[in-house]
C-alpha cells in the first residue's frame, strides 16, 4: 500500500500547511506587498437575484471594476469553457433546469457573449467536453437538453461557434499543450485545437460542491478540456474504473495512450484526493485562464451533479468574476463561507468516499470512507499561478462579508436553503 | 407466407378476442346502455355504510368526523351533480365486501337507488367487489341493483373467483360483467377479452438524490409511470381494446390527479379516476377549491376523449423488442419494456411467439433479451437480421459474452450483435446503453430537455401521420422542448388540454429530419406531424 505522503515535495509542503511561496516571500518582506511568485489581480463580486436581470449590464459593470477587457478581446477570438457538468447524460433535478443547479446557466452564457461582442470580439466559441456516445452529438443538441436557446446566443455575436471538445470537433489533430507553471503531473496535455486556437481563454464555472474536490470553481472547469475520446482509446485493464478520465486521470490506473505526453512520475501517489488538484493546476498552468466568471446565481448545494445524496438546490445570488483564477477562486470560496486557504480534512476539503463508486485502494486505510482532497486553490499558488491569500486580493464590488452564502450550513441543514 | 404453430396461437386468441368483444357489446347493450365498456370513463365513486365499514381500522377515517361524513354520506343523490358536464360517465361504487349482513344489505338498497337515478343520467354503474364477498349474494343484489358490470379489487381467495362470480350472475339472470382489477400485467397481457383492468403505479418524479441512491453526475430522476404499461397491452395494433389503469393519486396535488389522467391516456388507456379523501370530503362539501380540482381532472379526461381518434394511431418504433409471455420472470421482461420507454426509445412490441423475419421487417434493431436462450430457429432469425444491416441485442445466453466490459459488439455480416455480460442483463443499463448504440435516425425521434419527460410516438395513415406525445411528471413546467423526428412533415401542430391547438415553426434539419420547438409543457402535449 503506498503512503499517501510519501510524495510530498517542499512545494506541497508550503501549500498544504497554508503557508505558499508566495505568502513566505511577501511576509518576508512586508505583508502588504504583492506576492512575488503568486500575482494576482482584482476580483468582483456582484449579488444578482435573478437570472432574469440584465447581466449584459451587470458583467459589464463587472469587467470595468476588474480593469476592463475590451482591449484583450477586441478583434480576437474568445474562448469560452462551460461549465456543464454530466452533460453526457441528462443530469437533472426533478423541475429544475441544469443552469439553476450543475450547469453555467444559459442566460450568463448569454450575456457573456453579448458582451464580448459589443467589446469587439471577432470570434466567440463555446467549448465543452461532453458526449460520451459512439454518435457523438454537437455541443448545441448537448444545450438543447436543457431547454436552452441556442439561436439566441449564436445571434448574440456576430460570429459564434460551439464546439465540443471531448475529440477532435472540428479540428485534424490534437494541439499539445505544455504546462507552463510548474508541472506537478503531467508535463503537457493534448487537447481540442480550440484550446489553443483562441486569443483570450475564459472559464464560465458554476459555484459548487465538489463530491471529490470539496468545491469546484473555474479552476476545477478546467478538468473538462481534457479529450476523452483521445485519453479512452487504451484498453481498459481488468477491474480499471468504467470512466474512462477517471482511470487516466483521479486514479491513474491507466497511462494516457501512446504518443500523448506521459505522467512525470508513474509511481507517484494514485490518490485522488492528492492527483486531482495537481492535476487540475497543471491544466491551467497548460491553457492558462484569462478570465474566471463564476456563477453563483443558483446553484447545487453538497454536490457538483444531480445524483449526489444530500445535495440540494440554493440561491446564492453571486456572480464573481476575475483575472486570476486563483485569487477568483479563492475570493468564491470565501463568499460560500469556506476558508481558501483551509487544509486537508478542514471544510470543504473532507470529503467521503462512497465504497460503491470508487476502487478500493482509494479509501485509505481499506475501507475507511471520510477522505481529504488538497486545496486546489493553495496547488495552484504554490505553483506561481496566483495568490489565495485574501489579503493580497484586491476585492471590489460587493465586500465578501456582505456576499456570503454559507454552502456548509446550509448542506448540513443548519441554515435554511 | 408459411405457416408457423405461432400463427396457430395468435388466430385463436384473436378469434376469441372478438367473442368476447360481441358478447361484451350485446351485454351491455342488453342493459340499456348503448355505449359499451369501451366508451366508459370510470371513477371510482366509493362511499356509503359499508366503505365507512370497510375502511373501519383505517386512522384517516377514524379521527375526521367531516372525513366520516362525507364517505358515508355520498351516495346523496347530490353528488350526482359532480357529473354534470363531467367526461366521467360510469361509477364504480362500493358494492360487497363479505361485512355483517345488514350493512351489505343496507349498502345494496343504497346503490340499487343511486344507480337507478346515476343511469337515468345515462351513467353506467359497476359495483366494487372486495375479497370476501359471497358470489351468489352479490350476483342477486347486482340483478337487483341492475348494474352494468362488477369490479373486483384486491386479491381473491382463488382464480376462480371471477368465473364463479360470472357464473352466478349469469344464473341469476344479471347481465353484468365481471372487470378484475389484475395485480401484474402479465398474469392478463394476452387474455382476449376487450376491457382489461390493471393495477398501475402512482405517475411521479424524484430525485435519486432524494430517495437516498448514489447517482453520477448525470443521474436523471426517476420516474413512476404507467404509459409502457398500457402500450404493452396494445402491442402493435391500434386500440382494440380499453386498459384501466387502477392507482391512487398522492393526496390533494392537482398535478397528481391530471398527471394520473395523462398517464393513461398517452398510450389509449384511462386511469380509474380516484378521488383522496381530502378531496372528497371538500367536494362533498361543495368547497371552491375542490371543485376546481375537479373541474381540472374533468379538463384532461375531456381532453383524452376529444382526441379518442388518437387511439387508432398505432405504435411507432424502428425498434423492435421481443417479449415473452410465457417467460418466467415477466418482472424483468416488463422492466426492459419499462426503462426504454423512459430513455425516449421508441420500440415495437414482437412477441416471442410471433418472431420470424416477416415480422421484423422494418426494424433496424432488436432488443432479444427475453430469448433466453433463443432457439435454433429464433437464433438463424435474428444472425440474418443482423447479417443485412440490423442491430440484435442480447443477453450472455447469445454466447461470447464479455469478461470484463459490461456488453461486447460482434460484428455479423453488415451488421452486429451485442452481448451483455450479466444474466440477466440489468434492464436500466441496458436502456441507457440503447443511446449509445443506437444513431438517431435508427431510433427515429430525438427529443430534447425532457429530463422529467415520457415521450410515446404513434402513427396513422401509413406514417404520413405522426403523433409525439410528451407527459411532464414534474410539477414545474418544461420550457423550450426540441423535438426531432425522421423524415420531411410540412405541418406541427401542438395539441395540449390547457390551451387551443397551437401551430409550430417547422424546420428541416442538415440530415432530412423534420424539427420543431415546444414552447413550453405543463404537463401532456402532443405534437401532430402531417
Amino acid at each position: 500500500m503506498p503512503d499517501r505522503y510519501s510524495d510530498l515535495r517542499r512545494r506541497d509542503l508550503f501549500a498544504l500547511s497554508g503557508l505558499s511561496a508566495s505568502v513566505l516571500a511577501a511576509k518576508r518582506a512586508d505583508a502588504s506587498a504583492p506576492a512575488l511568485y503568486a500575482p494576482t489581480a482584482p476580483v468582483s463580486v456582484a449579488k444578482i437575484a435573478s437570472y432574469d436581470e440584465d447581466l449584459v449590464a451587470q458583467f459589464e459593470r463587472m469587467f470595468d471594476q476588474i480593469g476592463g477587457i475590451g482591449h484583450l478581446v477586441r478583434g480576437k477570438t474568445v474562448a469560452m469553457k462551460l461549465n456543464l457538468t454530466g452533460s453526457a447524460g441528462r443530469g437533472r433535478r426533478v423541475g429544475l433546469t441544469a443552469g439553476q443547479t450543475s450547469w453555467v446557466h444559459p442566460n450568463v452564457v448569454g450575456a457573456l457573449t453579448a458582451v464580448f461582442a459589443k467589446q469587439g470580439a471577432r470570434r466567440i466559441r463555446l467549448l465543452e467536453s461532453t458526449f460520451r456516445k459512439q454518435y457523438g452529438a454537437p455541443l448545441e443538441d448537448t444545450l438543447l437538453n436543457d431547454g436552452w436557446d441556442v439561436e439566441a446566443i449564436r445571434n448574440a455575436a456576430p460570429m459564434v461557434e460551439f464546439e465540443d471538445t471531448n475529440g477532435l470537433g472540428q479540428g485534424k489533430q490534437y494541439s499539445t499543450l505544455k504546462v507552463k507553471s510548474r508541472p506537478y503531473i503531467f508535463p503537457a496535455f493534448s487537447l481540442n485545437h480550440a484550446y489553443e486556437d483562441c486569443d483570450f481563454f475564459v472559464s464560465v464555472a458554476k459555484m459548487k460542491n465538489h463530491e471529490e474536490l470539496g468545491i469546484t470553481l473555474s479552476m476545477k472547469n478546467l478538468f473538462g478540456i481534457t479529450p476523452e475520446l483521445l485519453y479512452g482509446l487504451g484498453p481498459k485493464p481488468p477491474g480499471a474504473s468504467q470512466w474512462v478520465r477517471e482511470r487516466v486521470f483521479h486514479y491513474g490506473q491507466v497511462p494516457p495512450p501512446a504518443g500523448v505526453p506521459q505522467e512525470i512520475d508513474p509511481t507517484s501517489n494514485r490518490y485522488e484526493g492528492w492527483r486531482m488538484p495537481r492535476l487540475i493546476t497543471d491544466l491551467c498552468g497548460a491553457r492558462p485562464i484569462d478570465l474566471a466568471v463564476i456563477d453563483g446565481i443558483e446553484t447545487l448545494i453538497g454536490g457538483e451533479g444531480a445524483g449526489m445524496p444530500g445535495s440540494k438546490h440554493g440561491k446564492p445570488g453571486l456572480l464573481v468574476v476575475g483575472r486570476n483564477c486563483v485569487s477568483t477562486d479563492a475570493v468564491a470560496a470565501a463568499t460560500m463561507g469556506y476558508n481558501p486557504r483551509a487544509g486537508r480534512h478542514e471544510a470543504p476539503f473532507r470529503v467521503y468516499k462512497d465504497p460503491k463508486s470508487h476502487p478500493p485502494e482509494q479509501l485509505i486505510p481499506p475501507g475507511e470512507t471520510h477522505q481529504y482532497a488538497d486545496n486546489t486553490m493553495l496547488m495552484g499558488e504554490a505553483a506561481g499561478l496566483g495568490t489565495a491569500d485574501l489579503s493580497n486580493i484586491d476585492v471590489r464590488g460587493v465586500p465578501i462579508k456582505d456576499a456570503v452564502y454559507d454552502f456548509e450550513a446550509r448542506w448540513k441543514g443548519q441554515a435554511p436553503v | 407466407m408459411t405457416w408457423q404453430p405461432g400463427y396457430a396461437l395468435v388466430l385463436m386468441l384473436r378469434i376469441r378476442f372478438l367473442l368476447a368483444a360481441w358478447f361484451f357489446t350485446a351485454g351491455s347493450c342488453a342493459q340499456g346502455w348503448t355505449g359499451g365498456p369501451a366508451a366508459w370513463v370510470p371513477a371510482r365513486w366509493e362511499g356509503g355504510p359499508l366503505e365507512v365499514a370497510r375502511r373501519a381500522g383505517d386512522p384517516a377515517l377514524a379521527k375526521d368526523p367531516s372525513l366520516r361524513e362525507a364517505i358515508a354520506g355520498w351516495y346523496d343523490p347530490a353528488t350526482l351533480a359532480l357529473l354534470q358536464n363531467s367526461p366521467v360517465n360510469c361509477l364504480l361504487v362500493t358494492f360487497s365486501a363479505g361485512a355483517a349482513r345488514d350493512i351489505e344489505t343496507r349498502q345494496h338498497e343504497l346503490i340499487q337507488e343511486y344507480a337507478r337515478r346515476a343511469k337515468a343520467r345515462g351513467l353506467a354503474v359497476l359495483g366494487i367487489v372486495y375479497p370476501g364477498a359471497e358470489p351468489s349474494a352479490v350476483a342477486a343484489a347486482a340483478r337487483e341493483a341492475r348494474l352494468d358490470g362488477v369490479v373486483l379489487d384486491g386479491e381473491f381467495p382463488s382464480e376462480g373467483y371471477a368465473g364463479q362470480l360470472e357464473r352466478a350472475l349469469l344464473s341469476a339472470g344479471a347481465g353484468a360483467t365481471v372487470i378484475p382489477i389484475a395485480a401484474t400485467a402479465s398474469s392478463v397481457r394476452t387474455k382476449p377479452a376487450p376491457l382489461l383492468a390493471v393495477q398501475g403505479v402512482r405517475p411521479s418524479a424524484r430525485n435519486l438524490a432524494d430517495m437516498g441512491i448514489r447517482a453520477g453526475a448525470s443521474a436523471e430522476p426517476w420516474i413512476e409511470s404507467n404509459i409502457w404499461l398500457v402500450r404493452s397491452f396494445r402491442l402493435n395494433r391500434a386500440g382494440e381494446r380499453m386498459i384501466w389503469i387502477n392507482q391512487a393519486p398522492k393526496p390533494s396535488l392537482v398535478g397528481d390527479y391530471i398527471r394520473c389522467v395523462a398517464d393513461a391516456a398517452v398510450a389509449g388507456g384511462r386511469w380509474i379516476v380516484a378521488l383522496d379523501d381530502g378531496l372528497r370530503a371538500g367536494l362533498f362539501r361543495k368547497e371552491p377549491g375542490a371543485l376546481a380540482t375537479w373541474r381540472s381532472i374533468g379538463t384532461y379526461l375531456e381532453f383524452a376523449e376529444n382526441h379518442s381518434e388518437w387511439r387508432s394511431f398505432v405504435p411507432y418504433g424502428q425498434v423492435a423488442l421481443v417479449l415473452d409471455t410465457a417467460g418466467e420472470t415477466p418482472d424483468i421482461s416488463e422492466e426492459y419494456l419499462n426503462l426504454v420507454a423512459r430513455r425516449h426509445v421508441p420500440y415495437r412490441l414482437v412477441l416471442r411467439s410471433e418472431l420470424s423475419p416477416a415480422s421484423l421487417a422494418g426494424f433496424q434493431a432488436v432488443l432479444a433479451m427475453d430469448l433466453d436462450p433463443p432457439t435454433p430457429a429464433e437464433r438463424k432469425t435474428l444472425r440474418d437480421f443482423a447479417d443485412q444491416g440490423g442491430l440484435v441485442v442480447a443477453g450472455p445466453s447469445w454466447g461470447d459474452p464479455p469478461k470484463d466490459e459490461p456488453y461486447a459488439e460482434l460484428p455479423v455480416g453488415k451488421g452486429r450483435v451485442v452481448v451483455y455480460k450479466d444474466d440477466p442483463p440489468d434492464p436500466a443499463a441496458v436502456a441507457r446503453d440503447m443511446l449509445d448504440l443506437l444513431a438517431p435516425e435508427v431510433m427515429g425521434l430525438s427529443v430534447f430537455n425532457v429530463a422529467s419527460a415520457i415521450s410515446y410516438v404513434s402513427t396513422a395513415d401509413s406514417g404520413r401521420r405522426v403523433l409525439i406525445q410528451l407527459l411532464n411528471y414534474a410539477s414545474v413546467p418544461a420550457n423550450r422542448v426540441t423535438i426531432r423526428f425522421n423524415g420531411a412533415f410540412k405541418t406541427a401542430r401542438l395539441f395540449t388540454p390547457e390551451s387551443a391547438p397551437v401551430d409550430l415553426a417547422v424546420r428541416r434539419t442538415a440530415n432530412g429530419r423534420t424539427e420543431v420547438v415546444a414552447p413550453k409543457l405543463i404537463a401532456w402535449g402532443a405534437v401532430l406531424l402531417e
